[in-house]
């Protein structure tokens, strides 16, 4: 397995990327499309050039949200992979289908038009606490079933014998 | 806090559904599961009774994360849109999914251990609107304008418009 700067995909692991270089201008959309194509109040993008960014594994299945962007996505999971213009020089990840993504603090936000009047607000909110820290039953039952692709390349998946 | 019927979908209109309250628990989840599925910081969630859901174009597909819950998304556009744990009387959906996602202020957070370290700072950054960024030109806002495939932000009789395909 090839070692690369970061690495990312869907969330049922059919579809696998790699980064080779760190992402600039990472930024927040407010915009009205992209916050429709996240099911968001915004989504986080992630650029790099093109030949940096590749498919490890599987393909992306791709919405044109315009005719001159394009949205990639997987197919089987639904998560929101990429947004890019095919015409362009650079690639844009979605922050949350990276393995890591606490790595990479965006910088500026755009499409202020639509912003939601609470975003702000969001992490004041009431509920320090940890996923069902009160139903511990349930946390495991989660875990132990999960079909989300672990935070790292895998030489397969799902894993032997087993469907996802 | 909306107190009638909301209608939202995903951005290519192939799915479309309303939801009726009484609204429950509107929420932001920063769970890694959540965080992957929607490929965001945290997923924007919004809880209705199950008969309070209805699917009003299309179907969802499905992803069943764990034994437990399943994630109902747009096969033809991606656009992650429900939320389902199988043991609960209620149906969510995303609240960036809904026709007017100002309308529904979420209330408790849920999934802490896996909130970023910064994402509380986000709003403070730097920020503009779309067409102010001065690194694209107004002709290529103006393509985008023209030759949006997005649904609209409302129920359509007909979609896409011309009866044909929308990619």
């Amino acid at each position: 397995m090839t070692a690369h700067l970061l690495t990312g995909g869907c969330q049922c692991g059919a579809v696998r990327y790699a980064l080779d270089q760190r992402p600039e201008n990472v930024h927040l959309c407010h915009c009205r499309m992209c916050q429709k194509a996240v099911g968001g109040p915004f989504a986080v993008i992630c650029p790099v050039l093109k030949p940096a960014f590749s498919v490890t594994r599987g393909a992306i299945s791709f919405f044109m949200s315009s005719d001159v962007g394009r949205r990639g996505f997987c197919s089987a999971c639904g998560t929101p992979l990429t947004f890019d213009y095919p015409d362009g020089d650079d690639i844009g990840v979605l922050v949350g289908s990276l393995d890591e993504p606490g790595r990479v603090p965006p910088v500026i936000q755009y499409g202020n038009e639509s912003r939601v009047a609470w975003y702000s607000g969001l992490t004041q909110l009431p509920g320090d606490h940890p996923t069902y820290a009160d139903d511990p039953e349930m946390r495991q039952r989660i875990s132990s079933t999960s079909h989300q692709h672990p935070d790292h390349d895998t030489d397969q998946w799902p894993p032997e014998g087993t469907g996802s | 806090m909306a107190e009638t019927r909301m209608a939202g979908g995903c951005q290519c209109g192939a799915v479309r559904y309303a939801i009726t309250p009484p609204l429950v628990n509107p929420s932001i989840c920063h769970c890694r599961m959540c965080q992957k599925a929607f490929g965001a910081f945290y997923a924007p969630l919004v809880g209705v009774p199950l008969d309070k859901f209805e699917m009003t174009r299309g179907t969802l597909s499905i992803f069943r994360s764990s034994d437990v819950v399943e994630r109902g998304f747009c096969k033809d556009c991606g656009t992650p849109l429900t939320f389902r744990n199988l043991e609960s009387g209620e149906m969510n959906v995303s609240i960036g999914s809904l026709d007017d996602p100002k309308a529904v202020k979420p209330i408790v957070q849920y999934g802490i251990e896996g909130r970023i370290p910064w994402v509380g700072e986000l709003n403070a950054l730097p920020g503009m609107e779309t067409e102010e960024d001065s690194d694209a030109s107004p002709e290529h806002y103006a393509r985008i304008r023209l030759s949006n495939h997005q649904h609209p932000d409302h129920d359509t009789g007909v979609w896409p418009p011309d009866g044909g395909s929308s990619r």
